[in-house]
């Protein structure tokens, strides 16, 4: 179970501060497959990285299963992120040097939950799952965008974190490839992964199970029409 | 190999030019750093052990009372380690037809058992045959004579032939090609009769246990009590420097000179080395955030990235380290050929090569501790939004670039120039520095170029005679009356004498020249006081090697001059610069009435009617003619000419070495102004995409690149030569100490050669410095670089 209350995250530069994310209080449940929808400036993104660890809040607790973020150091953090959290960027964030079965294999070694001896084993069915196996001795350059992220989607499962974040993870593809991506995230929230997706998708009813709405930093209710630009 | 190790290697080629330019500025560094560390210990151990070696005499006695008393039980004092007869005269020897130069026989009584102040046979005998010489292996250089030569001798008045039986190698000689002498070894038999003198007036010995110049004369006060005691007087001791080559200084200043401008171009490499390594890490900024994304600790990074600057070590080390050894050892070689003397290291002690390594290993990875600490420790948020350089000056100087009606092009490159502040100021003071150090190499030459030109208008007169012993003036000149080419001929006299009171290295005293006061051939310059004039108290000027020798008098104090057997009162009237030994000068009248009744002379100063090189070439074989029909006893004539040749050949070394570091540290610091390009280049990327998306055609982007080199080169420029200012101020009192003696200030000269091949050359390793890195950013095409990362 995810759990956050009255996260507050404010930027300070020296011209001026800016609050991006407002006493946001918030539930998310295991298996759920929920999207976190706003307009650019809306706060998701922030949100996104307060769950995964990657930022800290001003105020405010955030606690993953039994671990409260706030308590964790950075390399706590990166542990404890390698375990439990599966990140997928908009833009892949691929490592360009490496192949795809390189990419999968280097987030097994960094956390080492999965024995050494079956992380190869383990790169190749990740890969299977989200069908780009015979890509894996590739280098993501030349794969197209919509099998990066589906690599991208492997490495998010390389150690088996019970929870995925996807910020913007279709907002590179096209519509095919990009309801391809839902599909696996789909599989992955019935299969026990609890898959958190930003988007600014309007239309997020059919797809999630739930659906926050961000505004200004805050948690709103719809009407979508307002929200959405 | 583990996935983390495989990322490193594959970091290193996937930006092969980046690599391999930090790759090139660390062998750089490491091969210059090499090779000076390399020659420098071999030379400071050769020449030391080359003359050491030799098992140098620690004094020389003379007396012509040696062979009434039984010598050998004398010297058997258990304070004196060896001694043996070395008699010694100077003559001349004909070194190519008409061409004489000094010749320094020596007479050794057993070259198959040299105790000490030994020589090493080279070719043909080692013992010369009954009635020839060995000459000693430098004379090669200055002379046609080789093993197997008939050679003529000039022995006062008359010419022997000679055999050279044999080539020896004498380390404790000063370079004959540098003071233009010929050594030459004997038996005493054929001393003899070459020479007409007689044999063991002259002792060569080595203490026991001695460590210092002064237990030296604490052992020669013995000696000469002994001696004295004896019923041996003794006539001379000269105590040669204690255990130290008689060019020492000029290794010294070699060594200074590459120690200190290798330093320099160490740092510089090194900072390079650290810029290339922040800008690397810079551009993987965003993968850093990744990897802290997917999981990776600080320290799994930290240990990636040390992992590549390890290999980046290696590479380069496994390249500089055996060119290092090559070029340290040629060095080394190129130096001892100079000096002549022998390199002895066959090979280079391991902890060189160990130093060495370390040094390529763990250098970059010192250097990028600090950023690369900083670098792993940057927060996932800010590395995955990082987009490369940003504008960092708050200042802004737009208003003033508009007020100077530059166009948009010059503005953006000078606006460019700034966005890394830091990085500028480094980029220019390397380069900066490059310029000072190859500019002052310009003006320390043309300092030395200076004073070689006052030492002939120093000297001005073209031709000098000296005799062996003094002679009346009538004979001296008459000789010389029908020659053509000459509009007058001034005589001087000279002997050798002391300054008492003061201890100095030879009981032989220094050189006195007794010359007319308001003579017009000698026109020194005057560091202290002024030049002679003609006056009833006794004056003397002395140059600066004897105010040194004689611990700085004052301007002005009297003091007592032993000359000969007389003590006479004189005043210290002013101190003269010379490259020349100790000196001292007073008027012949004063000399005469002292110590020369006679008013005999040992010197004659001609000046020719014309002096072009070739006509006073001509005049000097003339006199060389005349004297071969005298009687006089001749030990050297020299042409103005050849004695600058022969100052400049020992200037020479020192000058070539600091054009040549000179320019190697310009080359380093141009390597560096081009990574710092390389490196806004590598950091601008998408930018580059950008201008080209809204229609920047390839020209203009390079243009951009090689005016950012450009402006860059022009502060450095404007920057080194400032520097360059002081710095030749200082290294023309350190070369000016070093060679001239204490306290001897070579003057500060501004070379303009030197200023317009500064300007030239550092211009154009500025434009070259960002053409090359400039024409790789137009090969990027504008989809790749608008996806760089």
């Amino acid at each position: 179970m995810i759990y956050l209350e009255g996260v507050t995250k404010t930027f300070h530069s020296s011209e001026r501060s800016y609050t991006a994310l407002k006493t946001i209080s918030l539930i998310i449940q295991s298996a759920e497959y929920l999207a976190i929808v706003g307009k650019s400036g809306s706060g998701k993104s922030t949100l996104l990285n307060m769950i995964a660890g990657i930022d800290h809040p001003t105020e405010g607790i955030i606690r993953i299963n039994d671990t409260q973020l706030n308590e964790l150091n950075e390399d706590q953090l990166a542990r404890w992120r390698g375990k439990n959290i599966g990140i997928v960027f908009q833009f892949f964030q691929l490592i360009p040097t490496l192949t795809i079965r390189e990419n999968l294999l280097l987030a097994m070694e960094f956390v080492n939950v999965i024995p050494r001896s079956q992380q190869e084993t383990r790169a190749i069915t990740l890969l299977t799952q989200v069908g780009i196996a015979d890509q894996a001795d590739k280098m993501p350059a030349s794969l197209s965008g919509g099998q990066q992220q589906r690599a991208a989607i492997a490495r998010a499962l390389a150690n088996d974190p019970p929870v995925i974040l996807a910020d913007e993870p279709t907002g590179n593809l096209d519509s095919k490839t990009a309801a391809s991506v839902h599909q696996i995230f789909q599989e992955l929230a019935e299969n026990g992964k609890t898959v958190i997706v930003v988007t600014h998708e309007k239309d997020t009813s059919l797809k999630y199970q739930r659906t926050i709405w961000l505004a200004d930093g805050e948690i709103v209710t719809p009407p979508v029409n307002e929200i959405i630009a | 190999m583990n996935t983390q190790l495989r990322k490193a290697v594959r970091d290193l080629t996937y930006s092969s030019k980046r690599s391999l330019t930090v790759v090139f500025a660390l062998l750089l560094g490491i091969w210059g750093v090499g090779t000076v560390g390399i020659a420098y210990s071999i030379l400071t151990h050769d020449l030391q052990e080359n003359y050491l070696r030799t098992l140098p005499a620690h004094a020389v006695f003379t007396s012509s009372d040696f062979d009434t008393q039984d010598t050998p039980r004398l010297l058997s004092l258990p304070e004196i380690e060896s001694a043996e007869f070395r008699d010694f005269s100077l003559h001349r020897i004909e070194v190519r037809p008409n061409v004489w130069i000094p010749l320094w026989l020596y007479s050794v009584d057993d070259f198959s058992d040299i105790k000490l102040a030994r020589i090493f046979h080279q070719e043909g005998a080692a013992t010369p045959e009954k009635g020839s010489i060995l000459i000693e292996r430098d004379g090669k250089n200055v002379s046609v004579i080789r093993n197997g030569s008939i050679v003529n001798v000039r022995i006062g008045s008359s010419v022997k032939t000679v055999k050279v039986s044999g080539i020896c190698f004498d380390p404790g000689q000063a370079p004959a090609t540098q003071d233009a002498f010929i050594y030459a070894y004997t038996d005493p038999q054929t001393y003899q009769q070459i020479t007409g003198l007689l044999t063991h007036r002259r002792i060569i010995v080595r203490f026991r246990n001695v460590h210092s110049a002064e237990e030296v004369e604490q052992k020669v006060h013995l000696l000469t009590d002994v001696l004295q005691r004896s019923g041996v007087k003794v006539q001379s001791i000269d105590i040669p420097r204690f255990n130290e080559h008689p060019h020492q200084w000029q290794l010294n200043t070699l060594l200074f000179l590459i120690g200190a401008i290798g330093l320099l171009a160490f740092l510089m490499g090194a900072v390079l080395v650290s810029q290339l390594v922040r800008s690397m890490l810079v551009s993987h900024v965003r993968q850093i955030g990744i990897l802290k994304a997917i999981g990776a600790s600080r320290f799994q990074i930290f240990r990636m990235y040390i992992f590549v600057l390890l290999v980046i070590g290696a590479m380069a080390g496994g390249i500089a380290i055996p060119l290092a050894s090559v070029s340290g050892q040629a060095f080394a070689g190129f130096v001892a050929g100079k000096l002549n003397f022998d390199i002895l290291t066959k090979t280079v002690p391991v902890q060189v090569y160990l130093y060495l390594l370390l040094l390529s290993l763990f250098l970059p990875v010192l250097l990028s501790l600090g950023v690369i600490v900083r670098g792993t420790k940057i927060a996932i948020r800010i590395a995955l939004s990082d987009y490369g350089i940003v504008q960092q000056t708050k200042w802004s100087n737009y208003p003033l670039l508009r007020r100077l009606k530059l166009s948009e092009a010059w503005i953006m490159a000078i606006r460019n120039a700034q966005r890394s502040k830091r990085r500028l100021v480094v980029t220019v003071l390397t380069m900066a520095l490059g310029v000072a150090i190859f500019c002052t190499g310009f003006n320390v030459r043309q300092s030395l170029w200076n004073l070689l030109e006052g030492q002939k208008d120093e000297l001005r007169y073209d031709v000098q005679v000296v005799l062996d012993k003094p002679v009346s003036r009538q004979k001296a000149l008459q000789p010389f009356q029908k020659l053509t080419n000459v509009k007058t001929i001034e005589m001087w006299v000279g002997g050798r004498g002391e300054i008492q009171s003061k201890v100095v290295a030879t009981t032989k005293g220094v050189g006195i020249v007794a010359l007319p006061a308001k003579t017009q051939r000698l026109h020194m310059k005057i560091l202290q006081g002024r030049w002679l004039q003609v006056s009833k108290k006794v004056e003397v000027v002395i140059n600066q090697q004897a105010w040194a020798l004689y611990n700085h008098p004052e301007i002005g104090s009297s003091f007592d001059l032993t000359i000969g057997n007389k003590i006479c009162h004189v005043t210290l009237v002013g101190i003269a610069e010379q490259f020349e030994k100790p000196k001292i000068y007073l008027d012949i009248a004063h000399y005469d009435n002292l110590v020369n009744p006679s008013h005999l002379i040992n010197t004659l100063v001609f000046v020719a009617k014309e002096n072009r090189y070739d006509q006073v070439m001509a005049l000097k074989k003339e006199i060389e003619s005349t004297i071969s029909s005298s009687d006089l006893n001749v030990v050297y004539v020299m042409s103005q000419a050849e004695r600058v040749r022969i100052i400049y050949a020992h200037l020479n070394i020192i000058l070539t070495t600091i054009l040549i570091l000179s320019f190697l540290v310009l080359v380093v610091s141009a390597v560096g102004m081009a990574s710092a390009t390389s490196i806004n280049i590598w950091e601008r990327t998408r930018e580059i995409g950008v201008l080209r998306a809204i229609g920047a055609t390839s020209a203009q982007i390079y243009s951009l690149f090689v005016r950012e080199g450009f402006l860059i080169s022009i502060i450095s420029v404007l920057l080194g030569l400032i520097i360059a200012y002081p710095l030749s101020q200082l290294a023309a009192l350190f070369f000016g100490n070093l060679m001239l003696g204490q306290n001897s200030i070579l003057a500060y000269a501004f070379s303009i050669p030197g200023f317009l091949i500064t300007l030239v050359v550092t211009l154009l390793f500025g434009w070259l410095a960002s053409r090359i890195p400039a024409r790789s950013a137009i090969a990027i095409s504008t989809r790749q670089a608008l996806v760089y990362e």
